[in-house]
């Protein structure tokens, strides 16, 4: 990145929709609105009976504790459905922030997004 | 709020008659208070038996949250779905969050500020009869209210039993929880910012990437401050230069930097007003009072847009060299102003952001050191290419030339070399000033002076043309000394032109220099002197400089020594110089001893009236003596 390249805050969703699972893909912030835009996407593929989720964060640097707050709200409805919700790609720091916060203990974090389909491929129904 | 009858004033008041549940609900909230984790689907039946014993369609518990009330969950239970953006009750939008307790910091701007306020308000908007409960710590709201009932405290006049009881206690657990939740949430980020402050300074002492560190930075600061932007801008001159921003653009430059002038010293930062955006205050003190926290009113050009700015500057030594800002924090409902304990935080990152810079500018200068000392060898190894490497051999004479440059690089030269007719010519100049210039000075001089030999050799035409192309390639400041020879081995004759350069000396061995001597010993102290002094001014000096050749005889057992002021000039630890007296001195009594010997006596009596002291100046030195027999 050249210097004083700005970097944007806004946060670009994908969802891959697979037999059993869906993938959330994730570009950019997740802060106050990026957590929402996240939940909602999560929510939905609840609905549309979705009960495995992979949050692959490949694309974002960035994450502040609104955005974990919401990520742990996600998690505990996942709890609360008894689904299974799973992390991958995550950047160093993201990866020790969400240790730290806790994150890492209800929700598996994988290096690759591979690893993550075949593990969370067992919680399928 | 004596309007709203509390929990316990409805268990006071419900006495022994109490709302009968049967058994089978009984077992069930039995085993739900039996299982840890069942807290919330015990509140949650707790709350559809509440609300049925009250007659009420739908029911909300509200906990407060911070400065606000959250929808924890309602009655019938897809009412919670309301919280997430759907009706709830049936075509009815509550909000999901209101506006504070009394004596609580205040909701959104507009909004009323008391929970009373706020449920009566919700009333009207939706045209519900809405019943409110109040408990430390949250309400609960429900609808539609029931007639007031005479005999009951706050008029609900509904047999209760220990149901609100038993609700009041579920909600006191379900808000212990969050609490500490919430306070472990808080203590575990602010592991995360110790561990993220901890990362960059490791981060800042691994690298010296100031592209890759300042984004670091930047990016840590923004998200543990929860900022929506960011910025990261470097002091260059008096303006600040954008390095690095994030969620939005900035000014690439703004004013600001400079130093503080007398005028700018005038207005006083505390009767700035709030604003601080007079027209006549100038940037820089503006800039400077907003980094110190005394005015909440940064330069425009800083994160324009943003509604809640945040800055402190990045100072090495006291002394400014950017600044780290962020902008508008968030929170679930939006952005607000940043607390004072996020300005201890950003100083933090600003201090490792000083590091990075200050780290990031002793590397470069490093690099320019490294670059420039390669140069240097570089042009050390030219230079000693165009020294001769050795004396052509000259029957009939002996031939030696020495140079030691006092740095790596000088700006004397010397030159033997020996023509096809057999003539052999005999260089030593000396370059003003010392280092890269002079010796690009060097080369200059002996491409040129190589050149000129074999078009007009040795006389007064070479050196004015020479000194032409020296004046009009040179800067003002730049000359040359040059002693020009040129010998007739046979004869031994010396023709020789000096353009400002010390007097060559020769020393007679008596008998050879003419009547004056004839007849004296062979001491050393009887040797006879001459010098070969100058015939005009040093090359590069004026353009149409003239000079005149001038000519001496060799005769067998003379010597000959052209030299260099450095030989002349060095000095003692008492500034004292070597001289040419000691010079001559040496000549004197080395004369009949190989000339490497005489070079070794030089080198030896310099050094040892330096004593030790770097070599001032660059030394050069020819000797020729042409043998006898």
């Amino acid at each position: 990145m050249k210097a004083g390249t700005s970097m944007t805050d806004s946060l670009n969703l994908t969802v891959d929709r697979r037999d059993g699972l869906a993938v959330i893909y994730t570009e950019g912030y997740i802060n106050n609105q990026g957590g929402e835009e996240i939940a909602r996407a999560a929510y939905k593929l609840l609905d549309e009976g979705f009960k495995v989720l992979l949050l692959n964060l490949a694309g974002t640097k960035i994450v502040n504790s609104i955005g974990i707050s919401i990520l742990i709200e996600i998690i505990e409805k996942m709890i609360e459905i008894e689904g299974k919700l799973g992390f991958c790609c995550l950047t160093p720091t993201i990866d020790k922030t969400f240790h730290i916060m806790g994150l890492a203990q209800y929700a598996p974090i994988f290096e690759t997004e591979e690893r993550a389909v075949a593990e969370l491929a067992q919680h399928r129904g | 709020m004596p309007s709203s009858p509390s929990i316990e004033a409805e268990v006071m008041a419900a006495g022994a008659g109490a709302v009968s549940l049967p058994p089978e609900a009984w077992l069930e909230l039995l085993a739900l208070c039996q299982d840890e984790s069942a807290d919330r689907a015990l509140l949650e039946r707790l709350l559809d038996h509440w609300r049925v014993a009250h007659r009420a369609d739908h029911a909300a518990v509200y906990l407060e949250r911070e400065d606000r009330l959250e929808l924890e969950l309602a009655s019938p239970a897809a009412g919670l779905a309301g919280a997430r953006g759907l009706a709830w009750p049936q075509g009815m939008a509550w909000p999901q969050g209101m506006p504070g307790m009394p004596g609580m910091a205040g909701g959104d701007e507009g909004l009323p500020p008391s929970m009373e306020a706020a449920a009566a308000s919700a009333a009207a908007l939706e045209g519900a009869d809405l019943g409110v409960v109040t408990f430390p710590g949250g309400c609960l709201l429900y609808s539609p209210r029931p007639p007031a009932v005479e005999g009951a405290a706050g008029g609900l006049g509904i047999e209760h039993g220990p149901l609100p009881l038993l609700l009041l206690s579920s909600l006191k657990i379900l808000r212990l929880r969050q609490e500490i939740k919430d306070q472990q949430f808080q203590v575990n980020y602010r592991v995360v910012e110790l561990e993220s402050l901890y990362d960059v300074g490791l981060a800042v002492a691994a690298t010296l990437d100031l592209e890759k560190l300042s984004e670091e930075i930047l990016l840590r600061a923004v998200s543990l401050l929860d900022a929506r932007r960011g910025a990261l801008y470097i002091l260059e001159g008096s303006r600040y230069r954008l390095q690095r921003t994030f969620g939005g653009d900035a000014a690439p430059w703004f004013e600001g930097g400079g130093p503080e002038s007398e005028s700018e010293k005038t207005p006083q930062i505390g009767e700035t007003p709030a604003t601080g955006e007079t027209p006549k205050t100038p940037p820089s003190v503006r800039l400077r009072a907003f980094l110190a926290g005394e005015s909440a009113a940064p330069p425009s050009e800083l994160l324009p847009g943003a509604h809640y700015l945040l800055g402190v500057p990045i100072d090495i030594d006291g002394s400014p060299r950017g600044l780290l800002a962020v902008g508008d924090k968030e929170s679930r409902r939006g952005v607000g102003p940043f607390p004072p304990s996020d300005r201890r935080t950003l100083g933090l990152f600003a201090n490792q952001a000083a590091i990075a810079l200050e780290n990031a500018r002793l590397h470069l200068q490093a690099l320019e050191k490294e670059r420039l000392e390669r140069e240097m060898q570089l042009a050390a190894d030219i230079q000693r290419r165009i020294l001769p490497r050795g004396a052509p051999e000259v029957p009939g004479y002996e031939l030696l030339g020495w140079n030691r440059p006092a740095r790596q690089i000088g700006g004397d030269y010397y030159d033997l070399f020996q023509r096809q007719d057999g003539r052999v010519d005999l260089v030593v100049g000396d370059v003003s000033g010392k280092g890269m210039p002079a010796a690009l000075m060097v080369s200059t001089l002996h491409s040129a002076l190589h050149l000129l030999l074999d078009q007009v050799g040795v006389g007064p035409a070479l050196l004015e043309m020479l000194n032409r192309h020296v004046f009009e390639s040179s800067t003002s400041n730049k000359f040359i000394t040059l002693l020009l020879a040129e010998l007739e081995p046979a004869s031994g004759r010396l023709t020789y032109l000096n353009a400002g350069h010390n007097p060559g000396i020769l020393l007679h061995r008596p008998g050879n220099a003419g009547a004056a001597a004839e007849g004296a010993g062979a001491a050393a102290a009887e040797l006879e002197v001459e010098e070969l002094g100058a015939s005009g001014l040093p090359i590069g000096v004026l353009s149409g400089s003239r000079f005149q050749a001038r000519a001496v005889s060799l005769e067998p057992g003379d010597l000959l020594c052209i030299y260099s002021d450095g030989i002349t000039e060095a000095e003692s630890p008492a500034d004292e110089e070597f001289g040419t007296a000691r010079l001559l001195a040496l000549l004197r009594e080395h004369a009949h001893r190989p000339l490497a010997e005489v070079l070794e006596a030089i080198q030896a009596a310099t050094g040892s009236f330096s004593a030790g002291l770097p070599q001032g100046d660059d030394q050069t030195l020819v000797l020729l003596r042409r043998r006898l027999g």
